[in-house]
């Protein structure tokens, strides 16, 4: 690693910078594999950012370079301010992460990998362990060896393990695996909660939709760089609007509607029409093309404005749509 | 995930607390107890330690015990001197290693390959104080089962020893001063004369000592009446002066084995042979720790180690290769061999130490000093590779 250059690019930032993470050229090599490739990335602090990328994108790399688990190949990087990795246990003091898959002694119980976990921190974390477990749901499932439990409860329990150090920053990567639809609604409310506390979230996922419902901000990556950031509403406001309508006579609305207002796609559904509309088309064409479809006599049953998923989104950025076309 | 109170928010954002010492590289005592308390709750491996450290040396002292209670006769004491030093090294010295071996390749590897690595690293304390908690840890729980096994040894063979010492299959008080067993030699000398063995030097037997043996033994020339010399001869049966007398040299020359030759072992020798043993367990221990660091992978450690101890040791211990000789006195099965206390037997057979026992040592030659020195090498340099592995390993 050329750990003069990370220190030197990194040495003018303190503890009061407004990022909880940053990255700046950020290489990592494996062979002739570049996995995380020149990754410009700023997570604000006190925010929910997703990291959102396709399989085999470099996530957890990236994220794995970060937690100072593998060395970079190049660059700077910093957590809460602290240059890492020369200043990386300040810069880890109020870290949490969990790392792909959490596993964890399974001949322990929770309390007491926990307990293996706080020794390695400040004293104060043994003390953090019983409110750790309470807040993910498994206190009374605390003394219960961990080879007894199931894929969820060892996500909570991974939770557990980052919330024993008091994070300012926590680093989850794919923290909804293994729970149902249940374990992930309440993982939600947590991530929210936690980031309400003024703590910031990295959330690390292939869950589009978990992520726009989680998080305020996000970047892409793919093929281990980072090729869009900011937040979600930034990012999709460039983005196509679909308007769906259910009315009589699709055939006829079609022409009238493509005689008249819309700069974009027409296409007949089923029982309507779906009109694509280019970003940043305002929203009174919705009230004219209804205007029209009255006024030309077609009865109109519904007509609903569909914001651009994140997903869509998302597909149309990455890779991703390329290898699907 | 229940509503429940959150988790305190950090009073400082800024860093570690002020007792925060977790770039250190000395691991706290919390460190240790909790690595302790992750390698006792493992039930396999603490019930194979326990039955190898003291299940076999106590299985076996119990059978020999409840064979001298019903058939004293047929099966002498079950302790006593020559049992400790046979059963000390013949098992406690060589199992010890291993499971030493086993706790230390275990302790180095777990870690990574139950995916507690990355979340010990993501603390931020020192990967050097995450390995160094492991060396006091291990050593918590070797040392007291090799010590409990090693007690047992020495209670059995210390209560359970002989009333009577017997030596060379002649019934002789045990502890005497040359003097006293001179004198003793004297007073018994039908037993000593026909009992006790003798070196003859020269061209054998001169007339009258053979004439002694035969008047009181009679199983050779020079018996009452035998006529030893053409012309009808005979030899004069020995007076009881010259029978006392050869007896007192029979003693005599006899007289540095029988020193060695004890109804129990001393606290002394007890003493020494314990820490001679904890030494080993304690370099099997380290040296298994680092060599699972460095490979990540137990079973293959373990299994290295049992070669170095049980193939390696033994032909290099024996074998004197005169380019290879500092080479084999690298070798840190044979430095231990060296501090070895004198009235042991040999480890792996044979019979006495370096220089003890039978006072004839099959050992590649080592000065106590390059011992220690090997000793304290592997230690010190096993611990650097290990530790150096688990700085650099990608978690």
């Amino acid at each position: 690693m050329d750990t003069a250059l990370i220190d030197a690019t990194s040495a003018d930032a303190g503890p009061d910078s407004e990022w909880a993470v940053e990255t700046h050229g950020l290489t990592k090599r494996f062979g002739d594999n570049v996995a995380v490739d020149d990754v410009e990335l700023l997570v604000p602090r006190g925010c929910a950012f997703g990291y959102l990328g396709p399989n085999g994108a470099g996530k957890t790399t990236l994220i794995r370079v970060l937690l100072g688990l593998t060395h970079a190949d190049a660059g700077s990087m910093s957590l809460r301010g602290h240059p890492v990795p020369s200043q990386r246990a300040a810069a880890l003091a109020r870290v949490g992460a969990i790392v792909d898959e959490p596993r964890f002694h399974s001949h322990l119980t929770g309390r007491q990998n926990l307990q293996v976990l706080a020794a390695a921190r400040e004293p104060e974390a043994t003390g953090r362990i019983d409110a750790s477990l309470e807040r993910v749901g498994i206190l009374h499932r605390a003394d219960d060896k961990v080879a007894k439990y199931s894929m969820g409860m060892r996500q909570r329990l991974g939770v557990a393990a980052c919330l024993i150090g008091d994070p300012q920053l926590l680093i989850l990567d794919e923290p909804m695996n293994g729970l149902d639809p249940g374990g992930m609604q309440e993982m939600r409310d947590m991530i929210l909660s936690l980031v309400a506390e003024g703590r910031t979230v990295v959330l690390s996922s292939h869950l589009l939709d978990e992520v726009e419902r989680t998080c305020d901000a996000v970047a892409i990556v793919d093929q281990g760089r980072v090729i869009r950031q900011g937040a979600i509403s930034d990012l999709l406001a460039g983005s196509s609007v679909t308007i769906e309508i259910e009315c009589a006579d699709p055939d006829r609305a079609r022409s009238l509607v493509a005689m008249t207002v819309v700069d974009g796609s027409i296409d007949i559904s089923q029982g309507g029409l779906a009109i694509t509309l280019p970003g940043g088309t305002g929203r009174e064409i919705i009230a004219e093309v209804n205007r029209i479809l009255v006024e030309g006599g077609i009865p109109v049953y519904r007509l609903q404005e569909i914001q651009t998923s994140l997903e869509s989104w998302f597909l149309q950025v990455t890779s991703r749509l390329g290898e699907s076309e | 995930m229940t509503a429940t109170p959150a988790v305190d928010a950090p009073a400082s954002i800024g860093g570690p607390s002020p007792v925060d010492h977790r770039g250190s590289w000395v691991p706290n005592g919390r460190m240790i107890a909790t690595r302790f308390m992750e390698l006792r709750k493992r039930r396999g491996l603490m019930i194979a330690l326990i039955l190898v450290t003291i299940g076999i040396p106590t299985v076996f002292l119990v059978i020999r015990l409840l064979l001298h209670a019903f058939a004293p006769k047929t099966y002498g004491p079950a302790g006593g001197y020559d049992i400790f030093t046979a059963l000390v090294p013949g098992v406690l010295y060589v199992f010890g290693f291993i499971v030493a071996a086993a706790l230390g390749c275990t302790a180095g590897t777990v870690d990574l390959t139950e995916g507690m690595f990355r979340h010990l690293v993501v603390t931020g304390r020192s990967r050097l104080a995450l390995y160094l908690a492991r060396i006091p840890a291990g050593l918590a729980i070797i040392l007291p089962l090799v010590a409990i096994g090693f007690t047992v040894v020495c209670a059995v063979c210390v209560f359970a020893a002989p009333t009577q010492l017997s030596y060379q299959n002649v019934t002789v008080p045990a502890g005497l001063s040359h003097s006293a067993f001179d004198t003793w030699a004297g007073d018994h000398a039908d037993e000593v004369l026909c009992g006790i063995g003798y070196r003859f030097t020269g061209n054998g037997p001169s007339p009258e000592m053979n004439a002694v043996f035969n008047s009181v033994c009679g199983n050779g020339p020079g018996g009452p009446g035998f006529k030893v010399a053409p012309g009808g001869v005979t030899t004069p049966v020995a007076s009881p002066a010259e029978i006392r007398a050869t007896a007192i040299t029979v003693a005599d020359q006899n007289y540095t084995d029988y020193s060695h030759h004890f109804l129990s072992p001393s606290n002394s020798l007890m003493i020494k042979t314990g820490l001679w043993i904890e030494l080993e367990a304690t370099v099997g221990f380290v040296v298994g720790l680092g060599l699972g660091s460095l490979l990540g992978q137990r079973t293959v450690a373990v299994i290295i180690m049992v070669i170095l101890e049980l193939v390696l040791t033994p032909i290099v211990s024996r074998a004197h290769l005169a380019h290879l000789i500092n080479l084999q006195r690298s070798v840190v099965g044979l430095a231990v061999d060296h501090l070895e206390p004198s009235a042991l037997g040999f480890v792996f057979g044979g019979g006495g130490g370096p220089g003890g026992g039978n006072g004839t040592s099959q050992l590649v030659p080592e000065t106590t000093g390059q011992a220690v020195l090997v000793i304290a090498l592997w230690l010190v340099v096993w611990t650097a590779i290990g530790a150096w592995r688990m700085m650099t390993r990608d978690a």
